[in-house]
This record gives C-alpha cells, sequence and structure tokens, in this order.
C-alpha cells in the first residue's frame, strides 16, 4: 500500500511539474504578446489635411509594425482648443501604455501635458513644443532646418533689387519663429532685404488679405515667402491675383494640392515640405520604446524635403506629396 | 562492501527492486518519448515552414495572376482603340479645306482629311467609346489619346490637360513612342496629365499608327487605378508582421507599404537579394521568409513577406498538443509500470516474506504458494522444499538432543554418590561397634530406602509424598551423621502430597542446604520442608537459618557441585534444567537469601489439580 501511495505522489508531482511547466510558458508567452495601448492625439483629424492624415497613415503604420493597439483623437479642426484638452483628459482616464501627444496650443496645453506625466503615463510630443519643455521625447520638425532650406534656396534668385516680405501664420508660435529664424540664416547677409513680415492666423482669406496689403505698403517687394500652407497658397493666389507671378518669386512651406498647383504653374519657385508620414511613424515609435521602459533621444527630427518643379514628379517625393 | 558496491550502480540506491523497475521503466519511457517529441516538433516546424512557403506562393501567384489580368485588358483595349477608325480619323485625317462640305466624315479610304466640326464629331465619338469603357471598368482611372501637345481625348471628354503639363516629355508617352507599337507598362506613378487630378496610378501606353507610315507620333494610354493593385496586395494577410510587395522589371518599387519609410532611409528592403534570388523563397536571419513571384506577361515581382515565429504560432499548437499527449503518456505508462512491476515483484515480496519468518524460526507460515511457472515460482518450489528440509533437521536435531539429555539425566538420577555410601557406611560400622542397634536399624533403613528408591528408575514422575519420603530417608541419615548440629521439620500440606512431580528435585535442594547452609554454621541448624499451592502454582521450599550467601555466590550457584565428591550426585542446575524441560521456561528453581540469617531455596511448579494427581 505503502508503495502506492508513493507512486501516486510521483504521479500527482509529475502532473503538477507539467502544469507548472505549461503555465510558466504560456505566462511567458502572454507577457511577451501583450499589446500595448497608445493614444495619438493629433492637432486635427482632417480627411482633407494632407498633413494630419499623412502623420495618421505614419503612425498606423507604426502601430502595425510594432502590433500595438493605436488609438487616434483628434479635434475637428485646429482651432478647437478646449475639445482637443477634453481629449486629453479622457486619455488620461483610459490609461494607455503612452501618449503621444501634439500640442493645440503653445501655452495652455502645458498645463495638461504635465496631467499626463503626474498619471505615470510616457508622453511623446508630436510636431511642436510647448512653452516649456515636457514629455520624454519630441519628434517634430526641425522647422529651422526647413526654414534654411528656403533661404539657401531663394538667395540663387536675390540681386541688388530684391526686397523681401515674409508671410507668417501665427505670430509668436514657435514654428513661426523657427521657420522664419533659418530663411533668414539661410539668406544670410541677404536676410536685410527682407522689409516687412505678415501673420495670417491660418487662414487662407486673411493670407491672401495681409499679402495684398503688404504689396501695396511695399510695392518694390519681388520675392516672398509663406511659412505653412495657409500663409504660402494665400500669398501665391493673391500674387497671381494681382498678375505678379512673373514679377514675384515665391518659395512656400508644406504641401497640399493647391501648393502643387502652384508650383507645376511656376508660381512657387519652390516648397520646403515636411515628412509628415515620417513623423506620426516615429512618435508611434518612440511612443512604444518609452512604453518598453527603453532609452529614448530627446528630440527627434521627422525631416524635410525641399520640392522644385523639376522633382515633383521623382519616385521619392510624388509618395510624400500625394499620399495616397 | 557488498554494500558499498551495488550503491555505486544504477538504481542501486533504491532499496526496491520495484522502485527500481519503475525508475528503469519511468527513464526508458521518457527517453523514448523525448525523442518522439524532438523528431515530431522538428518535424511540425518544417513542414510548418514548407507548407507556408506553398500557401504564401500560391497567394501571391494569385497577385501575379491578378495583375496580369488587369494589364491584359488594358493592353486589349489599347489593341482596340489603336485600330479604331474614329481614332485613327480623328487623329491622322487631314485637315479639310474650308467647307469641303458636310460629307466631310465619309471618306473613302483610311485617310482623307475633315474639317473642324468633323473632327469634333470624332472626338465625341472616342469619348463615348472612353466613356463606356470606364463606365464599366472602376479601375480604370484615365484613358485618352494624344497627338503631340496638338490633339486629344481625355476620358469622358469633358476633362482638361493640365496646362503646365508638355505631354511629350511625359516618361510614359516617350516610352511608347520608343517601343514602337508596343505596349509599355509604367511603375506606379502620380498621373498628373489631367488638370486638377494627380491619382497614384499604373499607365500603359501604346504608340498608334495611322496607315500612313509618315503619320506623326501619336499615343494612346490607359491608366490603372494603383488603388486595384493596393488593395490586391493589402487583402492579403501574411500575419501581423508579414506584408507583400511588388517590384517592376528593374528592381523599381510598385508598391510598398512602407514606401515613404524606404524612401526616408527608415527602413530597408531586400530588393537586390529579391532580385538575384531565382529560388521560389529564402529566409533572412533576421527570421523573415520571402516568398518571390514573377509575372513573364509584365515582368513585375509580387513579394511575399512572413515573419517566422508568427508563421510557428501555429505549429506552436501543435506542439502544445504533442507535449500534452507526451505528458499524459507518460503518466499512464508509469501507472501501468507500476503494476506491472508490482506484479512481478509480488512473489519476490512474497518470498522475502517467509524467508524472515523462516529467519524468526516460525517454520508453519514460511510455506508459499507456487503461483507462476518461472523462475521466480521455481524459486520459491526450491525454498519450500529446502524449507521442510530444514525444519526435519531441525526437528531430528531437537529429538536428539532430548533423548541425548534424558539419558543423561537418568543416568545421573540413578547415582547415588559413592562417597555418601561409603560415608553412611562407614557411621553404620562406627555405631554398630558402639553397640547403638536402634541408630544402626534407622540408618540402615533408611540407606535402603533411598537406594530402593533411584533404583526405581523407570518412572520420571512421583507423588510429592514419595519425593518428601526419600528426602526424610536422606535427612534421617544425614541427621544422625551431624548429631548436634541438624534439625529438620516437614511442612508439607496434605491437599499437594498426593500430586505428582518429576522426582528427585527436592532432596538436591536439601543437600545443597546442608553442605553451604549448616555445615559452615555454628550451632545447630534448622531445615524447613515446606509444600502448599497459591495462585494456581505449586510451591516447595527449603528453608535453612545456615550462613546464608551474598550475590556473588548466588550468581553461580547453579554451576558448582555438578561434581561435587559429597553430594548425592544430582546438581542444581539438572534440577533446573529438568523442570524447565517437563514444564516449561517459565518454572524453575529461585534462590532467596541473606547472608547470616538464612536461604530459602523455591520451586514453582504448574498446579494442574487432577489431572496431575493420575499420573
Amino acid at each position: 500500500m505503502k508503495g502506492y501511495r508513493r507512486m501516486a505522489g510521483l504521479g500527482l508531482l509529475l502532473v503538477l511539474a507539467l502544469a507548472i511547466g505549461i503555465g510558466v510558458y504560456r505566462g511567458k508567452r502572454h507577457r511577451e504578446s501583450r499589446t500595448l495601448d497608445i493614444i495619438l492625439i493629433q492637432k486635427a483629424i482632417d480627411e482633407t489635411n494632407d498633413f494630419w492624415s499623412s502623420i495618421h497613415e505614419g503612425a498606423k503604420m507604426a502601430a502595425r509594425e510594432y502590433g500595438v493597439n493605436l488609438t487616434v483623437w483628434g479635434p475637428g479642426s485646429e482651432r478647437e482648443v478646449e475639445e482637443a484638452h477634453a481629449l486629453i483628459e479622457e486619455a488620461i482616464a483610459q490609461k494607455p501604455d503612452a501618449i503621444a501627444l501634439a500640442p493645440i496650443s503653445y501655452e495652455e496645453t502645458l498645463a495638461y501635458a504635465r496631467r499626463i506625466e503626474e498619471a505615470g503615463i510616457p508622453l511623446i510630443v508630436v510636431d511642436s513644443v510647448m512653452a516649456e519643455p515636457v514629455g520624454r521625447c519630441v519628434v517634430a520638425t526641425d522647422n529651422v532646418e526647413g526654414g534654411y532650406k528656403m533661404g539657401t534656396y531663394m538667395r540663387q534668385f536675390v540681386d541688388e533689387n530684391t526686397v523681401i516680405g515674409i508671410v507668417g501664420h501665427v505670430q509668436g508660435s514657435s514654428t513661426a519663429r523657427e521657420r522664419e529664424q533659418g530663411f533668414r540664416q539661410g539668406l544670410g547677409e541677404d536676410q536685410e532685404k527682407i522689409v516687412d513680415v505678415v501673420f495670417c492666423e491660418s487662414s487662407f482669406a486673411l493670407a491672401r488679405e495681409v499679402t495684398r496689403k503688404m504689396l501695396e505698403e511695399h510695392p518694390e517687394i519681388n520675392m516672398i515667402a509663406g511659412l505653412n500652407e495657409y500663409s504660402s497658397v494665400g500669398a501665391a493666389e493673391a500674387v497671381r491675383d494681382l498678375g505678379l507671378e512673373d514679377r514675384i518669386h515665391m518659395v512656400g512651406f508644406d504641401s497640399s494640392k493647391q501648393e502643387i498647383q502652384l508650383l507645376e504653374a511656376g508660381i512657387f519657385d519652390a516648397i520646403v515640405i515636411q515628412r509628415a508620414f515620417n513623423m506620426g511613424y516615429l512618435s508611434i515609435e518612440k511612443a512604444v520604446w518609452a512604453a518598453r521602459g527603453e532609452e529614448l533621444p530627446e528630440y527627434e527630427d521627422a525631416g524635410t524635403v525641399l520640392i522644385t518643379k523639376e522633382n515633383i514628379y521623382t519616385e521619392e517625393n510624388q509618395k510624400l506629396l500625394f499620399p495616397f | 562492501m557488498e554494500r558499498g558496491k551495488s550503491r555505486g550502480r544504477l538504481f542501486g540506491g533504491f532499496r526496491s527492486v520495484r522502485s527500481s523497475m519503475i525508475c528503469s521503466f519511468a527513464g526508458l519511457i521518457m527517453f523514448a518519448l523525448l525523442i518522439f517529441l524532438v523528431v515530431s516538433l522538428n518535424y511540425t516546424q518544417d513542414t510548418v515552414l514548407d507548407n507556408s512557403v506553398d500557401y504564401t506562393s500560391q497567394l501571391i501567384g494569385q497577385v501575379n495572376e491578378d495583375i496580369d489580368s488587369y494589364i491584359s485588358y488594358m493592353e486589349n483595349i489599347s489593341m482596340i482603340v489603336s485600330i479604331n477608325s474614329d481614332v485613327n480619323n480623328f487623329l491622322f485625317a487631314e485637315d479639310a479645306p474650308e467647307g469641303a462640305g458636310e460629307e466631310g466624315l465619309r471618306l473613302p479610304s483610311g485617310s482623307g482629311s475633315v474639317d473642324d466640326v468633323g473632327r469634333q464629331r470624332l472626338a465625341e465619338q472616342v469619348a463615348v467609346m472612353f466613356r463606356t469603357l470606364m463606365d464599366t471598368r472602376q479601375d480604370i482611372t484615365n484613358i485618352g489619346i494624344f497627338l503631340g501637345n496638338e490633339r486629344y481625348v481625355l476620358n469622358r471628354g469633358w476633362e482638361r490637360v493640365n496646362p503646365y503639363v508638355d505631354v511629350t516629355q511625359l516618361s510614359w508617352y516617350q516610352e511608347a513612342l520608343q517601343a514602337e507599337g508596343g505596349a509599355v507598362i509604367s511603375t506606379s506613378h502620380v498621373q498628373n496629365v489631367v488638370y486638377d487630378s494627380y491619382d497614384w496610378v499604373v499607365t500603359l501606353s501604346r504608340r498608334i499608327r495611322g496607315l500612313d507610315k509618315s503619320d506623326p507620333d501619336s499615343v494612346f494610354f490607359v491608366d490603372l487605378n494603383y488603388n486595384s493593385i493596393n488593395s490586391l496586395c493589402e487583402k492579403l494577410h501574411l500575419g501581423d508582421k508579414g506584408y507583400v510587395f511588388i517590384l517592376d522589371k528593374q528592381g523599381g518599387l510598385i508598391y510598398h507599404p512602407r514606401q515613404q519609410l524606404l524612401y526616408s532611409g527608415l527602413k530597408t528592403e531586400r530588393i537586390s537579394e529579391v532580385m538575384a534570388c531565382r529560388e521560389e523563397s529564402f529566409l533572412t536571419e533576421d527570421q523573415y521568409l520571402y516568398t518571390i513571384s514573377r509575372s513573364d506577361y509584365t515582368g513585375w515581382t509580387v513579394v511575399g513577406v512572413a515573419y517566422v515565429p508568427e508563421l510557428l504560432e501555429h505549429a506552436d499548437e501543435a506542439k502544445n498538443i504533442y507535449v500534452l499527449m507526451a505528458g499524459i503518456l507518460l503518466l499512464v505508462a508509469l501507472f501501468l509500470a507500476a503494476i506491472l512491476s508490482d506484479q512481478i515483484t509480488r512473489p519476490i515480496k512474497t518470498l522475502e516474506g517467509s524467508m524472515k519468518e523462516v529467519e524468526r524460526g516460525d517454520f508453519a507460515h514460511a510455506i508459499i504458494r507456487e503461483t507462476q511457472d518461472n523462475e521466480i515460482g521455481r524459486l520459491s518450489g526450491s525454498f519450500n522444499r529446502m524449507t521442510e528440509q530444514i525444519q526435519n533437521l531441525m526437528e531430528e536435531t531437537r529429538k536428539v538432543q532430548q533423548a541425548k539429555r534424558e539419558s543423561e539425566l537418568k543416568v545421573l538420577q540413578s547415582q547415588i554418590n559413592p562417597h555418601f555410601l561409603y560415608n553412611t557406611l562407614d557411621s553404620i560400622i562406627w555405631m554398630a561397634e558402639w553397640g547403638k542397634n536402634k541408630e544402626v536399624v534407622v540408618m540402615t533403613s533408611s540407606l535402603a530406602k533411598l537406594l530402593r528408591q533411584s533404583i526405581s528408575n523407570d518412572q520420571e514422575l512421583v507423588q510429592i509424598s514419595q519425593e518428601v519420603a526419600y528426602t526424610e530417608s536422606y535427612l534421617t541419615i544425614q541427621k544422625m551423621r551431624y548429631r548436634d548440629k541438624l534439625e529438620y521439620e516437614i511442612l508439607v500440606k496434605k491437599e499437594i502430597r498426593e500430586l505428582a512431580v518429576i522426582k528427585l528435585i527436592l532432596q538436591p535442594l536439601v543437600e545443597n542446604a546442608i553442605y553451604h547452609g549448616i555445615k559452615y554454621k555454628k550451632g545447630k541448624g534448622l531445615i524447613r520442608i515446606l509444600g502448599y499451592r497459591e495462585a494456581g502454582c505449586i510451591y516447595l521450599k527449603v528453608q535453612d537459618d545456615g550462613v546464608g550467601m551474598d550475590a556473588e555466590t548466588m550468581s553461580h550457584i547453579y554451576e558448582k557441585h555438578v561434581q561435587d565428591t559429597r553430594s548425592n550426585g544430582v546438581g542444581l542446575r539438572n534440577v533446573q534444567e529438568r523442570i524447565a524441560l517437563y514444564y516449561g521456561p517459565e518454572y524453575g528453581l529461585s534462590y532467596e537469601s541473606v547472608p547470616g540469617v538464612g536461604t530459602t531455596a523455591t520451586i514453582r511448579l504448574p498446579d494442574r489439580g487432577e489431572e496431575q494427581r493420575n499420573i
């Protein structure tokens, strides 16, 4: 009898060992395959906006690649600040593994970004920075670099008669400041030829308006730089409407169908575009790294590309300009 | 030494054969199962890889076929369009002089002249044809014919050409001209020829030749919506990390889900490896399985990429089942091993138990049943025979020993010590010389009684009264010899007088009391003989008030006087042995003694009542 009991004990031990083995194996696999939850809050979710659509696409690609569960939120337009901040609070309540945030406001969003960090959720700042440094990593376009590309390209058209005007988007915004700074650096000493800087509050109509006013005040202007899509397109349309396209050299920033048509029409000499897809991809990649507790760079440049009429349809650029 | 050696052996550490057997079985079974597992797991892995190559090949082969059918359809359209007379007339008919009449459309042969209105009508008819084609096939994005920048029909007829584009500079236009009438398939690109539309397409273009060789350059093109290729590739599911991409003849990307990442250098793709690969598939060192399908028709390469660990996830399920099965098998096998080894070792265990019995000397339960006709069965048989033999031998030895002892005792009983006889006779002579006739008579009759009793030794048992009488005869003689030294009393209860006891047990005690107790005492000594029954036993006691014994003397009491010349020859040891032999070891002789006070010898015998009387 004693022997049987020992046998039963041995059998039980084996079963137990087997069960524990399988359990551990399963558990390990479970841990490995646990999908991270990441929330991306864009400044806007707008099907017609190529920039945010591309960021969305890039983010989705990264999510697929890293096998994370990605949720993308954003207000209908970049002007809905309250809505964007409500979304941040909702995101914190969901306790995701990381949040990638494109701050809608330089000043006001800072408090909400802080709240994300206070909740212990890794924060990746996307596209633009806030009044104070916050977050584990900033994934954005190097705007100074982009502006610099505009300046160095446009310098070839500069002669002693050149007079330059700048149409910015929002006065005091970091992107406008940095792009202008880069543009000036690219022009070098020719930046003295800049006579006026106006702002359009990211509105096409206002951009046309301020450009027209600027040209009335400084009719000698023969070179204009736009600092984002609204200011670039608005300025170019104003120039075209005034019939001055042959006299005025123009350079724009960001990409849209209108900008491409204006570039094809020769109104723009060049435009500088951001790699929005890369920005979306990189922000989710960095969010994954942050959630896994890996080392992160403080700053990640998504990159910019200068497009002229000649290189619109090269293999690389057409993918950037025409994300399907 | 033996033990130490055996411990070194495999499974020698176990204390039973059964455990060793079970462990050996378990070891063997585990070994076999392990080999089975390793082989089947590897086999599964290989099979899964092979299967996924086959599966992926089928899928991407299907993609290639679908693309081929798109392209061949477009090529068919291009053939139909290029020989269409309306198209030819629209493109190549010479301008009719003004006012050639309304019959300008009716042309005598392939080439003729047509006025503006006529050409407008032709354009309208071509547009109708295009419209029909575009309406029936959603995957056609654009379709059109161009004669340089001079005239064109585009899509449904109302789309305009992008005013900033020089059609003749477009690559699909130039390549079509170079191809001399063959169809040219572009890579994926943005079609910018239509005003205000920038669609991703794959363009098929073909030069249209009029009947006259001198006709100017003219090109037909049709755009395949890139989304139809896109969705072909996207709907293929090759796991979460798997994807499909397409390369053109030169290795340029037609479709890749990470095209943007590739261009910006964030990702790389093994394009040169794919282009160089002549096999159906290859496996990269980071566990990606590339499966390749080339189309002879388009020259495109469709590549399916799968992540091997994902493929093996299904294999993992099979693995789990294998491991589980192995576990269950192991348990069942162990259970069977336990039962089997139990059955095999049970006879051995029985044998072992029975051997222990024999070791203890119990032969009655030692015989075991011979259940099996095998080595162990035969061993049991031999054991049984051996046990029987030993039992017989032992029985025989015991009988011989007993017979020997008995005969010895008889010899001892029958003897009256010659010294005693001589001393007594000497005393008689002295008494006779002194004229003490009365004393001579008493002594002589007592000696005669002694002699008679020792001669009649055919009976082993005597009545207690006889034994007492015998002892009294002895005491009488001794009392007369040690005249002033010895007194005696006999106080034996009447109810036990007729009980039988083995003879010659009382006299040696009295002899002992005289020679060791009374003899060394100054003055007179008293010997008292008591007899009574108490608590189921008969007690016979010989008390003396002699010098007594110390513990040292007591411990040697049974060894002394066996050959004592003055004793009657029957030693105490003899008495003790005979009582034990006859009545059992729990009965016998015991001594109590206090030096200077006296000694009491007690014989303890069983009281069997009437039964004892009859013997």
